[in-house]
């Protein structure tokens, strides 16, 4: 470890840039391939009954969340850091806080966003089949994004409790 | 209670009535007839089952012209549809009227059927043109008469093409051989090389066999004289003129476009008449007299005695309250501001007639929780203002006007919780939060939510234990939601220092209340206590559910901080007067983004936390909803 501090120069602010490229781009990352996944599904729909785009959307548009939810952090982490004004000094320490606080959004982020997206497209199904059935439809893709909810807060909490 | 009490209506008339009668109790619009058939099996053997098929099959025939025509000349209508209809308003004394206008409606129907089937006509000879053109084209070229092709006296000529890659080996061979033959490369197209072969008869085993070899597709055009460029013209301008009868036909059928309206309204009417007479088949009968049974609202049926009295005297009907085994259907009474919430009810599962209707209280709680999602006064005047405007301009109809009125109510809320949390466009506008700052005091702001969602979660027991005493299940209530509720509360309690000494108490009568009697079913004393303690850890179910409410935070947490990357986003644009112009075009675009994106958010995460941790808690769906005998119009005012 000290090695790698002396190596570092004794800066946690790359550590702190890894944290938020860890939030904003995982969970990105998540979101791209759920919202790949259920539009897919939902192009599937539409070539049947275009009528029905605007619901498909709707779902489409869910496992979009998690990407947000990761520049949010990202956001959070650059803010604290200063990257916007006068970049404060970071040490180590303080810096792989900051880091780990990105881990929660960026890995939950990822693995649910391909999750909800594979449920989005799953409910797309019963847009096709049973259009009046929407509001269920809509439930199970959002079932999963409480976890990705939850890794939101965790990550914020982590954050907040970061003194620099 | 909030759902309507139904009657069992019972009806009997004269078969030479029915028709008027129908006519009223359709246009009466509160009684949902009931199949009878099943009923008759129970020993009466004299009633026999009704129907009108002669008729329903008419109607059905002509419905089906309607609906033709009105597809076919929609495909020519330009007038762009509003983005809210507005139904057509017709006098029913012309009701009739249109319906006998039978000639309008079978020469609308013959004009688009011969325009359509003269459409497909040109379409195929279209098609066969293109073809035979695209044979022709690789013989442009070619500066011979097609008619000329052919054998003479002493010689023979051949039109047909090979792949490219056996050109030079064919050329090679025909010279080699020093046959009497000329070969003409005439075009090339794609991987193949067309040619014209002329060749002394003497020698057409030789040439047959190497054209064999070189795979060689012969090509005739026997019917055609003059050169292919002469009848490619030809052909297109063929085409052209085919094109020429289209132009006419579109216009023919653009001179139809007015009778839309026309036909709509007979689409309208024929399927008013269209129901009444399928209704029918729900009937039984005998010579002279029918019968019909159905539901209705209690406080309808002296109306529905009014309406018959209007027409006839010769009729009985009885009214009973609905038995043990009849499924009643379901019909809510809400007071207006609640109504749009059915909907959300609606589509989790209509209530049950013999649960309770959970929208009073859920709508409430839908509207706080909405905009706490939000969370940002000026998203919430913003929504506000913009769905106000179209219900008062576009009066949309149902499921949309229930949105409407949802993102409504929603917008309100959300501009109380953005006051009171201090959101006003993210961070641009900085106004004092009423009370606190999420961002600055979090842990505060989860407990908040965490204490909403004790709140919710606590009516839906509540809830349930009133489900029980209504059923005469008093007890039932005390032991499952009483001691549970006693259980959960002694153990908040115990995290209150001042109250921790009482908690403690509650906690353990809850407790032991719940291991002894949560099982009561159960015979076997043992068994009955290890399913006892079992329940216990539906504790951490209740934690589980109570955690859940942290989105209200997270949520909260994501319009905000969003908002504010667009702010800073925005302030790095403002330079010069240029960038101030695109930062706040930029910035308008961008907070209308985060708004949809928040309402769509709020909107799922709102429905969520009613189905899972709320209905879970009481809810009983899967009723019928209420499906009257009305008039039913897609086009016209009802």
């Amino acid at each position: 470890m000290n090695n790698l501090v002396e190596f570092m120069g004794n800066s946690g602010l790359w550590m702190a840039f890894l944290g938020s490229a860890i939030a904003a781009g995982l969970a990105g990352c998540g979101s791209a391939i759920g919202v790949g996944i259920a539009g897919q599904a939902a192009a599937g729909v539409v070539t049947e009954d275009p009528g029905k785009f605007g619901k498909t959307l709707l779902l489409q548009a869910l496992p979009g969340t998690q990407g947000i939810y990761g520049l949010l952090i990202g956001f959070l982490i650059w803010s604290k850091i200063g990257v916007f004004g006068t970049i404060l000094p970071v040490t180590t320490e303080q810096g792989l806080m900051l880091m780990l606080s990105g881990v929660p959004i960026g890995i939950v982020g990822l693995i649910s966003a391909i999750y909800q997206g594979k449920a989005s497209a799953a409910s797309c199904g019963i847009i096709a089949k049973r259009p009046e059935e929407f509001g269920k439809g809509m439930i199970y893709p959002a079932m999963v994004e409480t976890y990705a909810v939850l890794a939101l807060l965790a990550s914020f909490l982590m954050l907040n409790g970061i003194k620099l | 209670m909030a759902i309507v009490k139904m009657k069992k209506a019972t009806m009997i008339a004269l078969q030479s009535e029915k028709n008027e009668i129908l006519s009223s109790l359709q246009k009466f619009g509160y009684l949902q007839i009931v199949n009878l058939e099943e009923q008759m099996e129970q020993g009466f053997e004299e009633l026999q089952p009704d129907s009108d098929n002669e008729a329903v099959g008419r109607l059905e025939a002509k419905l089906s012209q309607v609906k033709y025509s009105l597809d076919f000349l929609g495909k020519f209508n330009k007038a762009k549809k509003p983005l809210f209809a507005q139904k057509i308003q017709v006098d029913e004394s012309k009701h009739k009227e249109y319906l006998e206008n039978e000639e309008k409606l079978n020469e609308i129907y013959e004009d688009c059927r011969s325009i359509d089937s003269k459409f497909t006509e040109i379409k195929s000879s279209e098609t066969k043109l293109n073809n035979i053109i695209s044979q022709l084209n690789p013989w442009l070229s070619l500066n011979e008469n097609l008619e000329d092709i052919g054998a003479t006296k002493n010689t023979n000529t051949i039109l047909g093409f090979i792949a490219g890659k056996y050109e030079e080996e064919l050329i090679a061979a025909v010279n080699a051989e020093d046959l009497h033959a000329y070969l003409v490369k005439v075009g090339a197209e794609k991987e193949n090389s067309f040619f014209m072969v002329t060749y002394h008869k003497t020698c057409e085993e030789k040439i047959a066999q190497l054209l064999k070899q070189a795979g060689w597709t012969k090509v005739t055009f026997s019917e055609y004289s003059g050169t292919p460029k002469d009848n490619v013209e030809r052909l297109k301008s063929e085409i052209n003129e085919l094109e020429n009868i289209k132009k006419e036909l579109v216009k023919k059928a653009e001179a139809l476009v007015p009778e839309i309206g026309f036909l709509e309204i007979l689409y309208d009417l024929i399927s008013i008449e269209k129901d009444r007479r399928t209704v029918v088949k729900d009937f039984v009968k005998t010579d002279k007299t029918f019968m019909l049974q159905g539901w209705l609202p209690e406080k309808f049926t002296g109306n529905m005695t009014k309406v018959l009295d209007g027409i006839t005297d010769k009729y009985t009907t009885s009214f009973e309250d609905p038995g043990e085994e009849d499924e009643m259907p379901v019909l809510l009474d809400n007071p207006k501001p609640v109504k749009p919430y059915e909907m959300i009810t609606d589509l989790y599962s209509v209530p049950n007639a013999k649960g309770i209707d959970p929208n009073i209280f859920m709508a409430p709680f839908f509207v706080v929780f909405f905009g706490m999602m939000v969370t940002d006064a000026v998203y919430g005047i913003f929504m506000s203002a913009v769905t106000g405007y179209v219900l008062y301009k576009y009066k949309p109809q149902g499921g949309m006007k229930n949105m409407m009125w949802i993102m409504f109510f929603g917008g309100i809320s959300t501009f109380f919780w953005g006051g009171i949390f201090g959101g006003w466009l993210g961070d641009l506008i900085k106004i004092k939060p009423w009370w606190f700052n999420p961002l600055d005091e979090p842990l505060r702001m989860l407990i908040f939510c965490l204490i909403l969602g004790v709140v919710h979660l606590y009516t839906g027991y509540i809830l349930q234990a009133y489900q029980s005493i209504k059923a005469g299940n008093f007890m039932d209530a005390i032991y499952d939601q009483v001691l549970w509720l006693m259980l959960l509360t002694g153990l908040i309690f115990l995290a209150l220092p001042p109250l921790a000494v009482v908690g403690k108490y509650m906690a353990i009568i809850g407790a032991a209340g719940t291991v002894i009697f949560s099982a009561r079913s159960e015979k076997n004393i043992f068994k009955r206590l290890i399913s006892g303690v079992l329940a216990l850890y539906n504790v951490s179910g209740f934690l589980g559910d109570v955690l859940s409410y942290s989105r209200l935070f997270a949520l909260c947490l994501a319009t905000g901080v969003i908002a504010q990357v667009f702010n800073a986003m925005g302030v790095m644009m403002g330079g010069s007067i240029i960038g101030k112009i695109i930062m706040v075009a930029f910035l308008a675009f961008a907070h209308v983004f985060n708004t949809a994106l928040g309402v769509l958010g709020a909107y799922v995460h709102t429905s969520r936390l009613q189905y899972v941790e709320f209905f879970g808690k009481f809810y009983e769906g899967e009723g019928k909803p209420f499906n009257p005998f009305r008039i039913k119009t897609k086009y016209i005012q009802e």
